[in-house]
């Protein structure tokens, strides 16, 4: 089946806009995008005129607890920090995100098709988080599946040394505690791999299974991120110290006061996660939230994704918070990727999303207007060749 | 005397009046502090006047929030700032949001940066009865300098909050017939109190020793002010409107979440409603079905609205994207506009004050570079009472009050 989408302004991301453009579809994947002079329609594909509209790629963010907890039901739905222990590894996401929850269908009327779902930050390791693609309605986990696990999450700054120095009256307290705490995990996982080694040539020496050490190997051995919650330029300034100790793949998590470390983070071309930014300053260490962060840290070489971290701002507004960020001085066509493909490319997942070109699977959002126009509407939204949302 | 020539003005005043609600090439003549005459490019000035070239801005009146918690419940500061509920006792009439508001809070420079010139600041909705509600300008060092009315209104709340509150401490109220009997009770005790206070006013030795709560509620009785109800879900609404009616008060609705599936009849009853905040989370069940479509739909069936950030839930200076939000939803412009001035200052009482352009008002304006409900549209320059109070230049505004505004990029 060939689908040609026709007349709208394609803006493929990672290339140049495209007015009056064609974008073909065959088997879920893009086939062409570009010109209509360039791209003439087959006979006999279904032809759906856009003109007037404007067709960009499913937005993609990358840190989210979409399905995992969540806006209104409390208890009965929190399943985002496995908390008594400060360091679960062993923990997974995918065990708990619940497809039929409304926030996906919230994220599909938002033009938002992938996103990663991640544990919170209460625990200084919080579990393996997954990238799932938002075309979820009766679906199981599995099914939609993009890359999973995606990545291991840490937490530093506040939320930890809240959760066990106050609330469980238990290590770690502070910042210092909580780096160790990690930094004896990725330790203790560095022996594990260790012996794991021994054990392939001597089997009889092979240590006992330990579930949240396994994980913490793939970490290790760089087959998924670290991806660090901090805030504070401090906090920041420790999740590279701890990354680079362990030789990790990492990304930075909210990077709030990251605008004060930039050179620090550009001259590394580290990974950025953004946000939430169209929010309140609910905690000290939010205090230097500001919607120029984005737009300076780009500047300074970083890999900048937009976040929305739904539910803190909710996910249908992924788009205005791109938005802000280019009125604060992130140019436009950087702010457009930051929700498209530089988080795919963060997610690991940019050989399948993130962009219209051909080979790629055919997400894509139909939008009344340019997403920064305040009165544009997202009107249809396709996932790999289906329309999953029409307004 | 100082004058704002050549922008599209958009005075927020209502068609038909004398002065139109959309001046292209308008002309502000502010003396005093007051807006003294506003009209088209032919208005005739005085010479020698301060002048300021508008052209290609769009002028409208300083934005004004209906419902927030600027200043009590500070931004970036938690636990230490947060004095927005004396989560105490479920009436606490005799607490006042004055005393609770910090003008160093960081979030009134951004509200200026926002345009946001007027706020009724109110306590929060952790008690059933929460206290005095306060409307101030946001530029001032002291408090009481920066007050328009006081009192606005006394803040009240039914729904999930104050019986999540109480409920989890094992107190009255832990249910909706809780929170509706407490209420009804400070009402009813404010009832016997001013007909005491009747009384003593032929017999002075009958006087009832002062009770501060009960001097409140006695204001909203005699209808001085309004009880201002916080109710989300469509029953909390009705309860509202029961108990207003038990009781001859007049109130507002506060948030209205589900106020479009009663739209009608709050438009037949001539009830306000403050919309929002829109676009946030949905953070309880009772606001399941929050979103930007609601003002469209209550103003559609004839409700007056004030669009509300209720910040720090959302940040006080997108009042103005949170009103574009409502438009891309169907509000019109015009509407959405009044909700954050004209009919905002209504529905708080001060549209004396503020609210339009037009002569006799407070000279709280804003020129923005375009449109102000646009994602990249910032302020160029803020005033209240016809002093400059943020610039984007980034020169000193108001330096006897530590005020520097803007970011130098202008």
């Amino acid at each position: 089946m060939l689908v040609a989408v026709k007349g709208a302004t394609i803006y493929p991301v990672g290339g140049n806009p495209v007015d009056g453009g064609v974008l073909l579809v065959e088997g879920g994947k893009i086939k062409a995008v570009g010109a209509a002079q360039a791209i003439p329609v087959p006979a006999g594909a279904e032809v759906i005129d856009a003109s007037g509209k404007v067709v960009l790629p499913g937005l993609v963010d990358a840190h989210a607890h979409v399905g995992l907890w969540g806006e209104w039901y409390g208890q009965a739905e929190s399943d985002g920090n496995e908390m008594g222990d400060p360091v679960t590894p062993e923990v997974r996401a995918i065990d708990a995100v619940w497809p039929d929850h409304s926030s996906f269908a919230d994220a599909r009327s938002g033009g938002v098709t992938t996103l990663q779902t991640t544990p919170g930050s209460g625990n200084a390791i919080g579990g393996e988080m997954l990238v799932v693609k938002t075309d979820s309605a009766g679906k199981t986990a599995e099914e939609i599946v993009l890359r999973c696990p995606s990545g291991m999450k840490a937490a530093l700054g506040e939320n930890v040394k809240r959760a066990y120095g106050q609330g469980f009256k238990k290590r770690p307290a502070t910042r210092m505690g909580t780096a160790a705490v990690i930094r004896q995990a990725l330790s203790k996982a560095r022996d594990y791999q260790r012996k794991l080694e021994l054990g392939k040539e001597d089997p009889s020496r092979l240590p006992d299974t330990d579930l949240g050490l396994l994980s913490l190997v793939k970490v290790l051995n760089r087959e998924m991120p670290l991806r660090i919650h901090a805030h504070r330029a401090d906090d920041i300034v420790t999740a590279v110290r701890l990354a680079e100790e362990f030789g990790l793949d990492y990304s930075i998590e909210h990077c709030t006061d990251g605008a004060a470390v930039a050179g620090f983070l550009g001259s590394r071309g580290a990974r950025v996660n953004v946000g939430p930014t169209f929010g309140g300053r609910s905690k000290i260490e939010t205090r230097p939230l500001h919607f120029r962060n984005a737009g300076i840290l780009a500047k300074a070489g970083c890999k900048v994704s937009v976040i929305s971290d739904h539910p803190f701002v909710a996910i249908p507004f992924l788009s205005l918070c791109a938005a802000l960020s280019c009125a604060e001085g992130m140019p436009e066509e950087e702010a457009l990727r930051a929700v498209t493909l530089t988080p795919a490319e963060t997610l690991g997942v940019a050989d399948r999303v993130g962009s219209l070109e051909p080979g790629k699977d055919a997400d894509f959002v139909v939008w009344s207007g340019h997403p920064f126009k305040i009165r544009s509407k997202v009107e249809r939204v396709y996932v790999e060749g289906r329309l999953v949302y029409q307004a | 005397m100082l004058i704002i020539k050549g922008g599209r003005v958009l005075t927020a005043c209502r068609p038909g009046g004398p002065v139109s609600p959309v001046i292209d090439g308008g002309v502000i003549l502010v003396e005093a502090g007051k807006i003294r005459a506003v009209g088209g490019p032919d208005l005739p000035v005085p010479p020698g006047c301060e002048s300021m070239d508008a052209t290609g801005c769009v002028v409208t009146p300083g934005l004004i929030d209906a419902h927030s918690h600027i200043g009590i419940y500070e931004d970036g500061v938690g636990w230490e700032g947060n004095d927005v509920n004396e989560g105490t006792d479920p009436n606490t009439a005799d607490v006042r949001a004055l005393d609770g508001i910090n003008p160093a809070d960081t979030a009134f420079a951004e509200a200026l940066e926002g345009g946001v010139t007027t706020v009724q600041v109110m306590p929060g909705s952790a008690n059933v009865i929460g206290g005095e509600v306060v409307t101030i300008k946001c530029i001032g060092s002291v408090v009481d300098d920066m007050v328009l009315r006081r009192p606005t209104g006394l803040k009240a709340a039914l729904g999930e909050n104050p019986k999540r509150a109480y409920g989890s401490q094992r107190k009255r109220p832990s249910t909706r017939m809780g929170n509706a009997a407490v209420m009804r009770a400070a009402l009813s005790k404010g009832r016997d109190y001013l007909r005491k206070l009747e009384i003593a006013a032929e017999k002075p030795d009958k006087r009832p020793d002062i009770d501060l709560r009960m001097e409140m509620i006695a204001k909203v009785l005699r209808r001085e002010i309004p009880l201002r109800v916080h109710a989300h879900r469509a029953d909390d609404i009705l309860t509202a409107l029961r108990i207003a009616d038990e009781f001859g008060i007049n109130i507002s609705l506060e948030h209205t979440t589900d106020g479009s599936k009663v739209a009608k009849l709050l438009a037949g009853r001539g009830i306000p409603c403050m919309t929002g905040p829109l676009g946030g989370p949905r953070t309880k069940l009772e606001t399941r079905d929050k979103g930007p479509h609601v003002p469209g739909i209550l103003a559609a069936a004839g409700v007056k609205i004030a669009i509300i950030t209720d910040h720090p839930v959302i940040p006080q200076q997108w009042l103005r994207i949170t009103a574009g939000l409502a438009v891309r939803e169907g509000l019109p412009e015009d509407a959405a506009l009044a909700a954050c001035t004209r009919d905002a200052a209504e529905i708080i009482g001060v549209a004396d004050r503020v609210g339009t352009l037009e002569p006799g008002k407070d000279a709280d304006m804003v020129i923005w570079d375009g449109d102000p409900f646009e994602y990249l549209t910032k302020a160029c320059r803020v005033f209240v009472d016809g002093r400059t109070a943020y610039c984007r230049r980034g020169e000193p505004c108001l330096p006897e009050l530590g005020v520097t505004g803007g970011c130098g990029q202008c």
